[in-house]
C-alpha cells in the first residue's frame, strides 16, 4: 500500500471518481468507504489493499442523500443515511446483501450513531428543527423519540458524545454495567449549538452554547482521550470554527475558543480518532488540519488544496467511473 | 431586509410612493418588523416606526455602522422628492428620535434606485431623474461622487446595481431599456446596452451573484431578450426581481400577472411558482440572511415572508400543493392598524406527505465538501471543484479522496528506528546511537545502563551463535591487548561506570589469569600447577595462601569445596586487616540489605554497583527495587531518574513505567516514545533472556502500550501498531483496538482473526447476547504462556552454563540434564542444542577427571541455582540453607538427586489458582562431578559454581536459620500473584545471569581492591565480542532483500501463527535467521548459495513456498553443509510454517 510520510502531512493513496458527492464516511475499520450523492444512491466500496471495489449499490432514497454513517461493528454491518427526501433509511448487510432495515421518515439533514455502549442508537436531525432518536430495541423494533423544534429553523447537524461516566473516567468496576449518560451535541440554522441529555428517559437540553453568528453547519464532539476534558467543534456558515472545552465533570460549564476565522462557510468538522487532529472543510474546497498545541493554542498544521499538488504524486491511482 | 450580517432578521418598511393604498392614506412611515421564528405565531413584532416627511421610492439596508453585535447598520431611503435621508435603524426602534442620521437633497427627482456596494458598505449608489446617479460615501455623505458624465439623453434612472464580485463596477439602466455599465476607476461607462428591438420599459437589472461578466436585465416585457438568455413564462409585464445570493440558480421575480415566480436562470427554467393573492407584487426580494426566505410586498399593502424550504414550522400548515410554504404574513405596514389574515391557502388534506419544496436542494443546503477522519489516520474529502456557474445540467462529478495523514513525524521515524531495532535485534547499536544522541546526562545514563542489559543480551544469543566453536581455554591463551574488542563497551561511556568498573574488574582479572597462565610451570606456580595435577586442592591453596596469592587461593578453594574454601577465608581474613575488610566481610555476607536500606542516597550508584557485583541472584533484583523504591520516593526528578537505572538494572519494566511515567511527560507522543523505547528494549532484553514473552501484567505500561499502538493505528502504522498491543488482555479497549487494527489492516488475512473483541450484537434477534468475556480459548492461551514463563526461569541457568555453549558435549556434571528441556517451551533448541544425557563425559575434550574424595558441591553446576527457587523442603534432611539459593551448596547434598523436583510454579502460585500446574520435572541423579583437573579450561568451568559465602560465615547471616522450617525462606519471599509482578520474582529476570552476580566469588588480592570473579560471563563476554564487533558490520546492501524478505516471513508467520509450538518455531527462527545475517555480513557465503538464497527470497516474496523448498533443497544439496548448517534447516522450517499457514 501507499503511504509517503514526507511533506506534504497527507497525500492522495486513492481516489473515486463518482457524482456529485455529499458524504463519505469510511466505516469503523477504515476498510469500506461509503458514500453518499445528488443521484440518490449510497454506494459502499472496498478499499483495501487500494482498491476501489464498489460491493454495494444501496438505492432507495428518492432525493439525494446527504449523509451516511456507519454503526459499530458489533451490531453487524449497518449503515444510516438521511436524504432530501426526508427519510431516514437504516440499511443491514446479511449475508452480503444489503437490505433496508428500518426506514423513518420526516428528518433529513443528519444522522449520527451513538457510542456502542448504548445499543443501537441514532440521531437524525431535520431542517424543519427537530431532532429524532431511534433505539433498535430488538425484534426488528425501533423506539422513537422526538425532540420537537430542537433548533428553530432547522437542525443541521448532530454528534455523540463519547461513553463517559461522568465522575469516574478511570476502569469502571467491572461486572455492573456502567451508568452512562448519553449526551449528544446539535447544531442549527439558530445560530446555536445545544447539548443535550438523556435523565429518566427523557432528553432534556443540557446546555445552549452561544457565540457563531449565523446557522451551525457542523458540530463534532471529540473522541474521548481519557482526559476529563470534554471538547466540541462547532463550525458555521460565518465561517467561525469554534472549540468549545468544558473541564467541569458536571458539564455545565464551556468555554469557547475561536479556532479560526474563515472567508467562507466551513461546511464540515471533524475529529481523527485519537482525538488530536481536527480537519475543517469549508466552502473554499480547502480542507484544514488543525492541532492544539502544548499550551493550548491551536495550530493549522495542514493547508494542502487537494488536487493541487499532492495528487501528481501518485501513479497508480484508480478511477471508478460513475 | 436587514443585511446578512444583522440578526435577528428584521425587515424595514418606507411607506412607498405612487400607490395609494385603499384607505387612501397619505401618511408616511418607516417600520422595522423582526422576524421571530421561534415565535409560533405568524404575526411579526413591529419593532420601531417612525414617521417620514415623504413617501420612499426606495429603501435599502446597509451594513455601515453595523456593531460587532450584528447590530444597527443604516438605512437608507430615497424619497419621491429627491432627498436621500439615511437613518439610524436602531433608533428607530428605541425611540424614534435622533432616528435620522444624514439627508441629502443633491437629487432633484425622485430617487428610485439605490444600491450599495457589497465590498466597501459606505458606499451607496443611487439613481434618479435626468440621469443623475451619485456614489455616495456614508462617512462623509455631503458631497456625493458621479460615475462619470451623465449619459445622453437624459432620462430616469429606474434602477443601480454594483456588481457582486468587482466592486468598482456599476451599473445603471433606465426604463427606457438601456443599461451603462460604469468603471469607477476611469469615471466613464465602459459599456452600453440597449435593446433595440424593443422599446421596453426596464424594471430590473442584476448582476450575477458570482460571475463578475454576467449581468441580467429584466425588461418590462413579457419576452424581452437578453443576450445570455430569455426568460418566457410570465404573461405580463415583470414588476421585479431578485437573485438569490446564496444560489445564483435561484431567481425570483414578480410581474403583473400577479404571479412570483423562481427561475434557475442558467436553464431558463421555472423551478416553482409561488401562491400569491391577486394583486401585483411590486417587490420581491431573498432574505439575505436566511437563504430560503423571501418576502414579496404587493400593492394590497401586504408583506408576504416565504420561505422555500419545507419544514414544520406553523407555517407548513400553509404549505400548498405547489410545494411553497408561506412562512409569515405581515401586518398591514401601511398604517392602518388593520390586521391582514395570513394568506388562505387550501390546506392539502393529507398533511403528512411532505414533499421538499424545491425539486432539486438549493445550494445552500447541498454540503459541497467534506473531511472526515477514519481509522488508521486515514482522512477522506471531497470537495466541489469551484465551476463557472453550473452551465451544464449534469451533476459534476466529484472526487473522493482517501489521505493518509501523519502529523508525528519524528515520532514515526524514531518508531521505525526502534521497531528496526526490535526485529533485527541490533539493541547494542540502537542503545549506542541513543547515548550519542542523548539529550541530557540522565537520559544518557539510561541508555548506558539499557546498553548493559542488551549487551548481556547479546551474550545469550552468543551462546547460541558461537556454540561448540571456541572453547573458554582457547581463549585465555590470548592476552587481552590482542583482544581489544573490550574497546566497544569502553567506548561507550564518557565517565566511569559500574559496567565500567565492572569491565575494568573482569580485565584486571583477566591480566591475572594470562600471568597466571604464562607462569605456569615456574617456580610457586609450578608448584601449584603440580598440586592441581594431581588433584591437591588443599596443598594448592596452602601454596598459594602462603605466597600471597589470596586470589589463587580462593579461586582453587572454591575448586576444592565448601571447607577448604571456608578454612581458607578464615585464613585470609585473619591475615587483612584493613580498611576495606568491612566491605569484604558484607560481599563474604552477602549482607546487602542494610546496605539497601540505609545508604545514603548520594551513594546510591556505589551501593547499586555493589549490589550489581556482590548481590546474590536471588536478592539481587528485590534488593535493586528496594534502592529504586527508596530514590523515587524521594521524589525529585533526578532522584527518580536513579530510581529507573536501579529499576533498569532489576529488570523491572513495570516499576520503570510507573516511575518514568510519574515524573517524565508521557501525554504527547514523542514523550511516549521515549518511554516506550526504553521500556521495549528492557523488555525485549528480559524476553531473549527468559526466551520467552513478557507478558504485560502492569496496567500501567498495558496503558501506556496501548496508547502507543493508538498513536501508531492514528499515524497509519497499523501493523507495528499491532506489535505493541499487549498480549492476553482482556481489557475491552485493548482487545477493542486489536480487533480494529487486525481487521484494518490492508492486507488481510495475515493472521488469525483475533477473538471477537466485543460480543457481537445481533440485531435482527430479539435479545442481544450476554456479555461473555474472556472465552475459554483465551484462558488457554494465557495458560500456555504462563508455563513457557515459568519454564524460563530455567533457562537462564541451563543456557548459561558456560560449558554449554562452547561444549554442546553431554557434560559430566549432569548439569543441563538436571533439567531435560521441559517440553516445546524449554529453549534448549536454540540455546544449547541438543538436549543432553545425563550421562558423564568429558567437557572440552578432557578426560574425565574422577575426584575421589573430594566434596563434589565444588561441581554443582550452575543449573542448580534454580533449585533455590524451590522450596526446600524438597530435600529433607538437608542442613537448612541460609539463601534459598544456597541449596546447592549444601555439602554432599544426595537427596537433591533425587526425587521429583517440586515444579516452579508451585513456589510462585502464578496466573491464579486456575492456571495450570507446570510439570513437574524428573530430576535424574546428579552424577558426582569429577573434580581436580587441572586444566585452566576446566577450571573456569569449576568457577561457574556459584558458593555463597553464608555458608562460610553462618555466623553474620541476616537469616535466622535455626528453628526455621526448610521451607521457611523460600515461602517468605513468595508473593502471590504473577512471577514478574512481584518484585521477589522478579530474580528471575536477566539479572540473575548477571555474571558478576551470579558466578561472583571473592577474589581478594593484594593489589586490587576489589576484584570480582565472573568467568563465566567472562568467557562468555570475550566469546561474545568478537561476534559483537562483525554485527556492527552492514549486511551488504544487495543483500539487505534477504533480510527484510525472511524478517517479513517470520514476522507474518508469527502474526498468522496460532499454536504455542509454531510460535516458539518462530521465535527461535528469527533467532537462527541472525546467524545467516552474520554470513552476509561477513560475505562469507558462496556465490551459489547466495545465488539460492536469492532466488529463495523471491520465491517467499511471490508466496510461491513450494518452489522455494524446492530452491532450498537444490542449495543444501549443493553445498557444503557446514557452511549453511546455521541457518538453511531453519530456513526451510520457515517456509514449511508459511506454505501451512498460507500467509
Amino acid at each position: 500500500c501507499l503511504y509517503f510520510y514526507s511533506s506534504p502531512f497527507y497525500v492522495i493513496v486513492k481516489y473515486l471518481k463518482i457524482s456529485e458527492q455529499h458524504d463519505a464516511q469510511m466505516d469503523y475499520y477504515g476498510t469500506r468507504l461509503a458514500t453518499c450523492s445528488s443521484d440518490r444512491t449510497v454506494k459502499i466500496f472496498d478499499v483495501r489493499n487500494g482498491g476501489q471495489i464498489l460491493v454495494a449499490d444501496l438505492r432507495g432514497h428518492e432525493g439525494p442523500v446527504w449523509q451516511v454513517a456507519w454503526a459499530h461493528p458489533m451490531f453487524g454491518n449497518i449503515l444510516a443515511s438521511c436524504s432530501y427526501d426526508r427519510k431516514v433509511i437504516i440499511w443491514k448487510e446479511e449475508n452480503g446483501a444489503w437490505d433496508k432495515m428500518y426506514e423513518y421518515t420526516g428528518h433529513e439533514s443528519s444522522v449520527c450513531w451513538g457510542p456502542y455502549d448504548f445499543g443501537l442508537i441514532l440521531a437524525c436531525g431535520s431542517s424543519d428543527g427537530a431532532i429524532s432518536l431511534l433505539t433498535f430495541t430488538g425484534d426488528q423494533q425501533w423506539d422513537v423519540k422526538k425532540i420537537s423544534n430542537a433548533h428553530t429553523i432547522g437542525c443541521n447537524a448532530v454528534s455523540w458524545a463519547p461513553a463517559v461516566v461522568p465522575g469516574s473516567l478511570i476502569d469502571q468496576p467491572s461486572g455492573q454495567k456502567p451508568n452512562y449518560v448519553k449526551r449528544f451535541v446539535s447544531g442549527g440554522c439558530d445560530n446555536l449549538v445545544k447539548l443535550w441529555k438523556e435523565e429518566d428517559g427523557q432528553w432534556k437540553e443540557d446546555q445552549k452554547l452561544e457565540a457563531h453568528s449565523d446557522w451551525v453547519r457542523d458540530v463534532g464532539w471529540a473522541p474521548s482521550i481519557g482526559l476529563p476534558t470534554s471538547t466540541i467543534a462547532s463550525c458555521s456558515q460565518d465561517g467561525r470554527v469554534f472549540i468549545w472545552t468544558c473541564d467541569d465533570p458536571a458539564g455545565n460549564t464551556w468555554t469557547a475558543k475561536l479556532l479560526h476565522k474563515f472567508n467562507d462557510v466551513v461546511w464540515h468538522v471533524s475529529w481523527s480518532i485519537t482525538g488530536n487532529i481536527l480537519a475543517v472543510s469549508g466552502g473554499d474546497n480547502k480542507v484544514t488540519l488543525w492541532k492544539e498545541s502544548m499550551d493550548g493554542q491551536w495550530a493549522c498544521i495542514s493547508d494542502v488544496s487537494k488536487g493541487q499538488g499532492a495528487v501528481s504524486t501518485i501513479t497508480d491511482t484508480q478511477q471508478i467511473e460513475q | 431586509m436587514s443585511p446578512a450580517g444583522h440578526h435577528p432578521i428584521y425587515l424595514a418598511l418606507g411607506t412607498s410612493a405612487q400607490q395609494l393604498d385603499a384607505s387612501f392614506n397619505t401618511t408616511a412611515a418607516l417600520e422595522i418588523f423582526e422576524m421571530d421564528f421561534s415565535d409560533p405565531s405568524l404575526d411579526m413584532q413591529l419593532k420601531g416606526s417612525l414617521p417620514t416627511s415623504n413617501r420612499l421610492h426606495s429603501i435599502v439596508w446597509v451594513n455601515f455602522g453595523m456593531g460587532a453585535d450584528g447590530t444597527g447598520g443604516r438605512l437608507v431611503g430615497g424619497s419621491e422628492n429627491g432627498t436621500l435621508t439615511v437613518y439610524n435603524p436602531e433608533d428607530i426602534m428605541n425611540s424614534g428620535a435622533e432616528a435620522v442620521v444624514g439627508q441629502s437633497d443633491k437629487h432633484t427627482g425622485p430617487v428610485r434606485a439605490l444600491d450599495f456596494n457589497p465590498f466597501q458598505n459606505n458606499l451607496l449608489a443611487s439613481g434618479a431623474n435626468d440621469s443623475e446617479i451619485y456614489i455616495w460615501d456614508l462617512n462623509n455623505f455631503s458631497s456625493p461622487m458621479t460615475p462619470g458624465a451623465k449619459t445622453q439623453p437624459a432620462e430616469d434612472i429606474s434602477v443601480v446595481s454594483w456588481n457582486r464580485q468587482v466592486q468598482h463596477i456599476l451599473a445603471s439602466a433606465n426604463p427606457s431599456g438601456k443599461a451603462v455599465v460604469w468603471d469607477l476607476r476611469k469615471n466613464e461607462p465602459i459599456i452600453k446596452i440597449s435593446d433595440h428591438s424593443n422599446r421596453m420599459h426596464c424594471s430590473g437589472m442584476l448582476w450575477h451573484p458570482e460571475v463578475a461578466t454576467q449581468l441580467v436585465l429584466m425588461w418590462d416585457l413579457r419576452f424581452a431578450t437578453s443576450p445570455l438568455k430569455v426568460l418566457e413564462n410570465h404573461t405580463r409585464g415583470i414588476l421585479s426581481i431578485s437573485w438569490s445570493q446564496a444560489d445564483s440558480e435561484l431567481l425570483l421575480s414578480s410581474a403583473k400577472d400577479n404571479r412570483i415566480l423562481c427561475w434557475n436562470p442558467n436553464t431558463g427554467e421555472v423551478i416553482y411558482e409561488l401562491p400569491t393573492t391577486n394583486q401585483w407584487c411590486f417587490d420581491v426580494q431573498w432574505c439575505p440572511r436566511n437563504p430560503a426566505l423571501l418576502s414579496a410586498a404587493s400593492f394590497d399593502g401586504r408583506i408576504t415572508v416565504y420561505s422555500v424550504m419545507g419544514g414544520s414550522l406553523k407555517a407548513q400548515q400553509q404549505s400548498t400543493a405547489d410545494k411553497i410554504s408561506s412562512s409569515f404574513d405581515t401586518m398591514d405596514p401601511f398604517g392602518t392598524g388593520q390586521v391582514l389574515p395570513p394568506l388562505q391557502v387550501p390546506q392539502p388534506a393529507a398533511q403528512d406527505t411532505i414533499v421538499p419544496p424545491l425539486k432539486k436542494p438549493p445550494k445552500w443546503v447541498r454540503r459541497p465538501v467534506g473531511a472526515s477522519f477514519a481509522f488508521g489516520g486515514k482522512l477522506i474529502t471531497f470537495e466541489n471543484p469551484k465551476l463557472p456557474p453550473a452551465q451544464s445540467p449534469q451533476p459534476i462529478p466529484r472526487q473522493v479522496f482517501v489521505s493518509q495523514v501523519t502529523t508525528e513525524t519524528e515520532f514515526l521515524q524514531r518508531s521505525r528506528e526502534l521497531q528496526a531495532a526490535l526485529q533485527s535485534g541490533s539493541f547494542n547499536n540502537y542503545c549506542q546511537a541513543k547515548i550519542q544522541n542523548a539529550k541530557s546526562d540522565a537520559e544518557q545514563d539510561i541508555w548506558k545502563f539499557l546498553l548493559v542489559c542488551t549487551y548481556v543480551l547479546t551474550l545469550r544469543l552468543g551462546d547460541a551463535r558461537t556454540s561448540g566453536s571456541v572453547s573458554p581455554a582457547d581463549f585465555f591463551s590470548q592476552t587481552p591487548k590482542e583482544n581489544s574488542n573490550f574497546q566497544i563497551p569502553v567506548s561507550c561511556g564518557k565517565t566511569p561506570h559500574l559496567f565500567l568498573v565492572q569491565l575494568l574488574l573482569i580485565l584486571a582479572l583477566f591480566k591475572y589469569l594470562t600471568a597466571c597462565h604464562c607462569v605456569y610451570f615456574q617456580d610457586t606456580d609450578g608448584l601449584i600447577s603440580q598440586a592441581l595435577l594431581v588433584g591437591n586442592f588443599e596443598g594448592a591453596v596452602d601454596l598459594c595462601l602462603n605466597d600471597g596469592r589470596y586470589a589463587e587461593a580462593i579461586l582453587l578453594a572454591i575448586s576444592g569445596g565448601e571447607e577448604l574454601l571456608k578454612k581458607t577465608q578464615q585464613k585470609y581474613l585473619s591475615k587483612q586487616k584493613n580498611s576495606i575488610s568491612m566491605l569484604i566481610s558484607s560481599v563474604v555476607t552477602q549482607n546487602w540489605r542494610d546496605i539497601v536500606q540505609s545508604c545514603e542516597l548520594d551513594n546510591w550508584k556505589e551501593a547499586l554497583a555493589a549490589l550489581l557485583t556482590y548481590a546474590h541472584p536471588e536478592d539481587f533484583a528485590r534488593l535493586c527495587d528496594t534502592l529504586g523504591g527508596r530514590l523515587e520516593r524521594e521524589g525529585t526528578e533526578k532522584r527518580c531518574l536513579q530510581a529507573c537505572l536501579c529499576y533498569i538494572c532489576s529488570g523491572n519494566v513495570e516499576k520503570l513505567v510507573e516511575c518514568w511515567a510519574l515524573h517524565r511527560d508521557c501525554s504527547s507522543p514523542l514523550g511516549l516514545e521515549d518511554l516506550v523505547e526504553k521500556v521495549m528494549m528492557l523488555r525485549k532484553s528480559i524476553e531473549r533472556l527468559r526466551n520467552s514473552e513478557v507478558a504485560v501484567q502492569s496496567p500501567i505500561l498495558a496503558e501506556k502500550l496501548t496508547c502507543y499502538a493508538g498513536i501508531l493505528a492514528a499515524e497509519g502504522s497499523l501493523s507495528t501498531a499491532m506489535t505493541y498491543l499487549p498480549e492476553n488482555s482482556d481489557q475491552p479497549g485493548i482487545m477493542m483496538l486489536r480487533d480494529r487494527l487486525f481487521h484494518a489492516q490492508e492486507e488481510a488475512a495475515i493472521g488469525q482473526q483475533p477473538p471477537n473483541s466485543f460480543n457481537r450484537v445481533s440485531v435482527s434477534t430479539a435479545k442481544p447476547a450476554p456479555a461473555a468475556q474472556a472465552p475459554a480459548p483465551k484462558a488457554q492461551i494465557m495458560a500456555d504462556y504462563i508455563i513457557q514463563c515459568t519454564n524460563s526461569y530455567l533457562c537462564p541457568y541451563t543456557g548459561f552454563l558456560p560449558h554449554q555453549p562452547f561444549q554442546p558435549q553431554p557434560m559430566s556434571m549432569g548439569g543441563p540434564s538436571a533439567f531435560p528441556p521441559p517440553g516445546p517451551s524449554m529453549p534448549a533448541a536454540n540455546l544449547s542444542g541438543p538436549p543432553l544425557p545425563p550421562s558423564s563425559s568429558t567437557p572440552g575434550g578432557l578426560p574425565p577427571m574422577p575426584s575421589p574424595g573430594v566434596p563434589p558441591t565444588g561441581f554443582m553446576p550452575s543449573t542448580s541455582v534454580p533449585s533455590g527457587l524451590m522450596p526446600p523442603s524438597s530435600q529433607p534432611g538437608a542442613p537448612v540453607p541460609m539463601y534459598p539459593g544456597g541449596l546447592h551448596n549444601q555439602g554432599p547434598a544426595p537427596p537433591m538427586a533425587s526425587g521429583p523436583y517440586t515444579p516452579l510454579g508451585s513456589g510462585y502460585p502464578q496466573g491464579g489458582p486456575g492456571a495450570p500446574a507446570v510439570k513437574p520435572f524428573p530430576a535424574p541423579a546428579v552424577a558426582p562431578p569429577p573434580t581436580g583437573t587441572c586444566h585452566v579450561g576446566h577450571l573456569f568451568k569449576r568457577s561457574v559454581t556459584f558458593i555463597p559465602f553464608a555458608h562460610v560465615y553462618p555466623n553474620i547471616s541476616r537469616y535466622p536459620c535455626d528453628g526455621i522450617p526448610s521451607g521457611g525462606p523460600s515461602a517468605s519471599r513468595s508473593r502471590p500473584g504473577p512471577p514478574w509482578s512481584s518484585p521477589g520474582a522478579q530474580c528471575a529476570g536477566w539479572c540473575v545471569t548477571r555474571g558478576p552476580s551470579e558466578f561472583s566469588t571473592v577474589t581478594l588480592t593484594a593489589n586490587m581492591s576489589v576484584t570480582c570473579i565472573c568467568i563465566s560471563c567472562f568467557a562468555q563476554l570475550l566469546q561474545q565480542l568478537p561476534a559483537e564487533r562483525v554485527e556492527q558490520k552492514e549486511i551488504p546492501a544487495e543483500h539487505m532483500v534477504l533480510k527484510s524478505t525472511f524478517d517479513s516471513l517470520v514476522q507474518r508467520c508469527q502474526l498468522a501463527a496460532g499454536d504455542p509450538q509454531t510460535k516458539r518455531k518462530l521465535d527461535d527462527a528469527a533467532k537462527r535467521l541472525g546467524y545467516l545475517y552474520d554470513k552476509l555480513r561477513e560475505q562469507s557465503l558462496s556465490h551459489n548459495i547466495l545465488n539460492g538464497l536469492h532466488e529463495i527470497s523471491r520465491c517467499v516474496a511471490s508466496q510461491n513456498y513450494q518452489r522455494g523448498l524446492e530452491v532450498h533443497t537444490q542449495v543444501v544439496s549443493s553445498s557444503n553443509f557446514s557452511e549453511i548448517s546455521a541457518f538453511m534447516p531453519i530456513l526451510k522450517v520457515v517456509m514449511t510454517i508459511a506454505n501451512k499457514l498460507g500467509v
